[in-house]
């Protein structure tokens, strides 16, 4: 067709926070297809992980998302404990377990305040953030930090929780239940959001499991996978818990999918503080790690998060590989704006659909390929490329 | 001659130019700040006493930025609609009645002037957008001109409407027929509270504002029709829209809740005092009702804001207007 307009949502655009380019097809105001190019925000993490130890690599590790940290340090550290092959402490699985719930609750509410955003909701945007700084204040009195943690580490956590601390916890969990049950009702009530979010960025079943779709995005498509019921790790063992999943495959499922996590979150925060066994939070690893491979995953607020590593018998590692489940979503993105049949996607979806998936750049890219925009030519350059062409450009 | 001096001096100051462009930005400092307190923010707070001085400082800070024009822009166009657009809300103004019964322009039919006049800015808005060669402008000006053919009905018929309150009157279409007509009982008390309804939805689109800010959707096309405005030109774009808040504010409140009424009564400087402050404070309280709009929605899309527009805005206008008319004739 020839009247087709393509309209370029970034890698500069107030509806994406991190650099993405999203290609939308148009007919007028219909979406006719989109396409995503990523790469804008290659930071090289992996490879520096080569050149650190592997307790230094947790912090590299933290900073791999500004907002689920304690999810990839969680990751790194069980992946290292694997090769090693020791046990960690009880209560130590416990204290992270409340860590990574969290950690949750706060990046499920940040989600809900973006979403309100991108359909031009901002009363519910300031509200929900509102309430998020509840949670800031109790991860910043758990673990020091209100953003890079540094809690979890080699052999179990760095903080302990006094009874003082986890009472307050659950003090700020009630309210928040309260809060949150608000927004739900919010949501479900507020006729401006059910028509921006009812049927619009629809991802079949079918659709997601093949195209590997994970977390909430998966979840919301009545796909029940959820790492922390499918391999138990932590503390999740012990804890009984629901895997919320709704079965409409659209926006509004993934709203509610992610509400009813957090009230979910809560109630496994409680838990954890109650069966919390006592002892001690750490346990001594030897600081070099025998040669071998070992895998950590765990259910990051946007999905799986999967975190390999191979160490050669030195304290660094010898490959580190990370992936984020924005990754994995990313794919379902093309299929859900694209307009088939009855199923019309409006250039005013674009953002609320792209959302959806609660994209996380800075964690997802891994790769970065150089293209010529001109001519379309494309090639990788080798990191001792790089090196020799950053001295060149130096001298 | 010095009846010309005065009607010069009331174009360029009271109430014209000058007294319009302040109020304007006092508005949109009134908008941002009960905006602020519905969200649970402080809203503009540094510059001046409680902020008030924050949009005339975003006025001058942008006037002394760059100002660029797009390469592939219809450059005279692209130039000439902020002051065709100021010009446009700064004439609109002056039928206003804001210290006396009429405004500084006043003649039978002004009420149906003011309608095209209304229209005539959202042609200019499409032209902005479209001359401004780039595809989120011109995304935003379809959408402006989609949104116009939604609530432009509802916009004239609830203006009309509130025009048959003259019927008892002997029946009239200007704005001083109107304001005579509301000396002892409101518009709005009456028959009219419908039409007061669709006339705040349709100035919240008028004015390109949640639920409506289709044209200009900040997270769908950057700032719609206005991207590529920069420095200057921005500015001015900026101060048309506060003082289009301002007139619509103004004319929500003349039409319903009888302008400066009682304040003409009262002969002499007082008089006039008394009915600027009547006038303001009823347009604050129309703006206010606007903001609480703005706090409590989010943005429609534009098939279903077109979808509404059809389905009942104009149905209900098209029957406020029936019962404006009837009602006074069966009553009388």
């Amino acid at each position: 067709m020839s009247s087709l307009v393509d309209i370029p949502i970034g890698p500069q655009h107030p509806a994406i926070k991190e650099p993405i380019n999203i290609t939308c097809y148009v007919d007028g105001e219909q979406v006719i297809g989109a396409k995503l190019r990523l790469g804008y925000n290659h930071r090289g993490i992996e490879k520096a992980g080569e050149y650190q130890t592997f307790i230094q690599n947790l912090y590299i590790a933290e900073r791999i998302c500004g907002i689920c940290g304690i999810v990839h340090a969680f990751s790194l550290a069980q992946a290292t404990e694997d090769i090693i092959g020791k046990e960690i402490p009880r209560r130590a699985d416990y204290l992270r377990t409340i860590g990574l719930e969290l950690n949750r609750i706060h990046s499920h509410l940040l989600w809900l305040g973006v979403a309100a955003h991108e359909i031009g909701f901002d009363t519910l945007f300031m509200y929900v953030w509102r309430d998020r700084e509840m949670v800031m204040d109790v991860i910043e009195e758990f673990t020091g930090n209100r953003v890079t943690y540094a809690l979890v580490t080699i052999g179990g956590v760095r903080r302990d929780l006094p009874q003082e601390k986890a009472e307050k916890i659950l003090k700020v969990m009630d309210v928040l239940e309260e809060k949150v049950k608000k927004y739900k009702e919010m949501c479900l009530d507020e006729r401006t959001i059910r028509v921006r979010c009812d049927g619009v960025g629809i991802l079949r079943k079918e659709d997601a499991i093949a195209l590997c779709a994970v977390g909430p995005t998966a979840r919301a498509s009545g796909v029940p996978f959820d790492v922390r019921a499918d391999d138990p790790h932590a503390a999740y063992d012990e804890i009984p818990f629901k895997v919320v999943t709704y079965d409409t495959c659209d926006v509004t499922a993934r709203l509610l999918v992610r509400i009813d996590e957090t009230l979910e979150s809560i109630n496994i925060i409680r838990e954890s503080i109650r069966k919390m066994p006592s002892g001690p939070i750490r346990a001594r690893l030897p600081r070099i790690v025998p040669a071998g491979e070992g895998v950590g995953r765990t259910e990051a607020p946007r999905g799986e998060v999967f975190h390999y590593v191979r160490a050669s018998g030195s304290e660094k590692p010898f490959r580190w590989k990370v992936r984020a489940p924005s990754l994995a979503n990313f794919l379902s993105v093309p299929v859900m704006l694209t307009s088939k049949g009855d199923y019309v996607v409006y250039i005013a979806d674009v953002p609320i659909v792209f959302a959806s998936i609660d994209p996380c750049m800075s964690c997802t890219d891994r790769a970065v390929k150089f293209v010529d925009v001109s001519s379309g030519k494309s090639w990788v350059w080798t990191f001792g490329q790089i090196k020799r062409i950053y001295w060149r450009d130096r001298s | 001659m010095t009846q010309e001096l005065t009607a010069i001096l009331g174009i360029l100051l009271f109430p014209g130019l000058l007294f319009f462009s302040i109020l304007g930005l006092f508005f949109e400092w009134i908008d941002r700040k009960f905006y602020a307190k519905l969200q649970n923010r402080v809203g503009p707070l540094y510059t001046g006493p409680w902020g008030l001085l924050q949009p005339f400082a975003d006025f001058v800070k942008l006037m002394s930025k760059e100002d660029i024009v797009p390469e592939g822009a219809d450059r005279p166009v692209f130039s000439s609609v902020p002051v065709f657009a100021l010009t446009l809300t700064f004439f609109a103004t002056l039928f206003l009645p804001v210290c006396g019964p009429q405004g500084i322009i006043s003649f039978e039919g002004d009420v149906v002037v003011l309608s095209v006049v209304l229209t005539i800015l959202v042609i200019l808005v499409f032209l902005g957008g479209f001359s401004s060669a780039s595809r989120y402008s011109e995304v935003g000006a379809e959408r402006s001109v989609l949104q116009l053919l939604g609530y432009e009905i509802p916009l004239v018929a609830s203006v009309l409407g509130a025009a048959a309150i003259t019927v008892s009157t002997g029946g009239s279409l200007s704005i001083n027929g109107i304001v005579e007509a509301q000396r002892d009982w409101w518009a709005i008390l009456g028959v009219q509270a419908l039409g007061f309804a669709i006339f705040l939805l349709a100035a919240q689109a008028e004015l390109e504002r949640v639920p409506f800010d289709i044209p200009e959707a900040e997270t769908e096309i950057v700032a719609g029709w206005t991207t590529e405005y920069s420095g200057r030109k921005l500015a001015l774009l900026r101060l048309a829209r506060d003082v289009e808040l301002a007139f619509l504010c103004g004319l929500g409140a003349t039409l319903f809740l009888g302008g400066p009424q009682p304040g003409p009564l009262v002969p002499g400087l007082g008089g006039v005092i008394i009915s600027t402050m009547l006038f303001v404070i009823k347009s604050v309280a129309v703006l206010l009702l606007l903001t609480i709009i703005r706090a409590a929605m989010s943005r429609l899309r534009i098939d279903q804001m077109i979808n509404f527009a059809w389905k009942w805005l104009v149905p209900l206008s098209l029957l406020q207007l029936l019962l404006a008319v009837v009602v006074p004739l069966v009553t009388a």
